[in-house]
């Protein structure tokens, strides 16, 4: 059971404007905030991370059973232990890149400021200023500078806002790298449904102020690298035999033989056909059994390969009926190494 | 005539009040930009009503509170057993309040453009409210400190009604540069009105540059 963060908060922000929400999250991977702009995601984290404790309301948030606000007062922001990486980097503009980096690491005891400075490639930059920095190098620092803070538990807030396309692609891999090795659970809050399916491993709804609900988790494969080739690596599907369908998938990803590889699956490039679809274009085609039908909520489980996999409301056909599942595009992640045994 | 103790006396009585003016500006520009306190405006008026006062209103006042038959002056009197009024520690009081917009201001404006996200970043990487104050905000706000030092100076020295009212006309003691300018005018002492003058001018307008160029120089930061 993993430990929880529970919050109450009732915050009225400006006139038409009010934060009205409860939920108990499990501290444990990734969790999306998704939601329109306006419907109060970015609030919801500077509340919980108690950087608004001046706008009046109500509020209740527990850490691992520990209060944050409640009765007894509140837990100022900076003993809070959390990793917030914002939609601006709002890096220090007087210090150095390590300077940036260090200024968390210096506060609280932290050992691990070399692998995190070598995960997210920042070596060459250390002894620079931010001003040169690119868009992408600074959410980098951004990103190392949260992570070397040691936190309990990573917040970030739209950390890809801003960039292009072509910088996003880039940025997003050292996100997933980042927040599979720090092993700290984190708040992803985010619209793009690319990173939410890569990284997500559940997903909270909001809409004006609310929490409209669980969102059916991004579907995900577990995989593990086989081989390396020479821009990225082979991964094979777990249980996939070793001449069959997903026994040797490329993926254009860093990551070394025999770590687990998550494969997120967007929903509109996975195909569902009674009969094998034959050669296309699919990244790859595999047999699935329905294992429990579309219900009412239109989700129906589907068993891939022995893996188990909750399929948002496309498949309304008998139990146990097989199925071809074409794949077209993929959006991998490392996974934590404790995540699977 | 000489006219080194005019200027000898301008210079001490210029860092003396640089020296508190900012101590004191420093945290009161702080708290202006940060309160959320219903007073403020009212603290933030009175911090700027000397800059809009006539001085002979403010020097009227600052006699009036001064003088040893007032609560304040009377026990200024019994504890250090001398008058506020036409002493040098009277000046300096008068100073204070005369020039402590010059001071609270270009603090204030500093302080301004330090981005709050970039305060709220330092908190959540685990530096206290002071912590972050002192190692984001006053670095950041560097250029605010040097403009308010600056100013502070030069407006004290040019400064003369109030203290003629508070200070009067006492050699050595209260007459500051420009006192001596009014006392050579007045007595058809030109060419030492015109050396102090000159030196005022020159001196005024090296201090303004010397401000621009800094602020220049550090250029607009684009976030």
């Amino acid at each position: 059971m993993p430990d929880r963060l529970h919050f109450r908060l009732k915050l009225k922000r400006g006139r038409l404007f009010t934060l009205d929400v409860e939920e108990s999250l499990p501290l444990q991977g990734v969790t999306a905030i998704t939601g329109p702009s306006g419907s109060g995601k970015t609030s919801l984290l500077r509340a919980l991370a108690g950087l608004d404790l001046d706008v009046s309301g109500e509020r209740r948030v527990s850490f691992c059973n520990a209060d944050w606000d409640g009765p007894g007062g509140h837990l100022p922001a900076h003993e809070r232990r959390i990793g917030f990486v914002f939609q601006d980097p709002n890096l220090f503009p007087h210090l150095s890149v390590a300077g940036n980096i260090g200024y968390g690491a210096k506060r609280r005891q932290v050992t691990s400021f070399d692998a995190i400075v070598d995960a997210l490639d920042l070596g060459p930059l250390l002894d620079r200023g931010i001003e040169g920095l690119s868009g992408g190098e600074a959410r980098r620092v951004g990103l190392a500078r949260a992570l070397a803070s040691n936190p309990a538990v990573l917040f970030l807030d739209e950390p890809m806002t801003g960039l292009d396309s072509q910088r996003k692609s880039e940025f997003l891999p050292y996100i997933a790298r980042a927040v599979s090795q720090a092993r700290v659970p984190a708040l992803y809050v985010s619209h793009a449904s690319d990173e939410i399916v890569t990284l997500a491993d559940r997903v909270l709804e909001l809409g004006a102020g609310h929490i409209t609900g669980w969102r059916t988790a991004p579907m995900r494969l577990n995989a593990h690298v086989v081989a390396e080739t020479s821009p990225g690596v082979e991964v094979r599907l777990d249980g996939a035999d070793a001449d069959g369908p997903g026994a040797s998938i490329p993926l254009a990803l860093r990551a070394l033989p025999g770590e687990a590889i998550g494969i997120g699956l967007p929903v509109e490039s996975v195909h569902f056909s009674l009969h094998h679809p034959g050669a296309g274009s699919a990244i790859m085609v595999l047999p699935v059994t329905v294992t429990r039908p579309a219900g009412a909520r239109g989700q129906a489980v589907i068993d891939v390969l022995g893996q188990s996999v909750t399929v948002p409301g496309v498949v309304r056909v008998p139990n146990a009926t097989t199925l071809w599942m074409s794949i077209l595009r993929v959006l991998p992640r490392p996974m934590a190494g404790d995540s699977r045994t | 005539m000489t006219v080194w103790p005019a200027i000898w006396l301008t210079l001490k009585l210029a860092f003396v009040t640089t020296a508190i003016l900012l101590a004191v500006a420093l945290p009161l520009a702080w708290w202006l930009t940060t309160t959320r306190s219903k007073v403020r405006p009212v603290v933030e008026a009175i911090t700027t009503l000397p800059l809009v006062l006539p001085p002979t209103v403010l020097g009227f006042y600052l006699l009036i509170l001064m003088s040893p038959t007032a609560p304040f002056g009377a026990l200024w009197l019994s504890v250090t057993g001398d008058t506020l009024t036409f002493s040098f520690t009277g000046l300096v009081i008068a100073s204070l309040v005369y020039s402590l917009p010059f001071a609270v201001q270009p603090l204030q404006t500093a302080f301004a453009s330090v981005p709050r996200p970039t305060m709220d970043a330092a908190r959540t990487l685990g530096a206290t409210p002071r912590d972050a104050f002192l190692t984001i905000a006053l670095p950041l706000a560097r250029r605010g400190f040097l403009t308010a030092g600056v100013l502070t100076f030069a407006h004290t020295v040019g400064e003369f009604g109030v203290v003629l009212m508070v200070g009067g006309n006492i050699p050595g003691r209260t007459r500051v540069i420009s006192i001596e300018i009014f006392t050579a005018v007045e007595t058809l002492d030109y060419a030492t009105a015109h050396l102090l003058s000159l030196g005022l001018l020159v001196f005024s307008f090296c201090v303004l540059m010397l401000v621009y160029v800094f602020n220049r120089r550090g250029g607009v930061r684009v976030a």
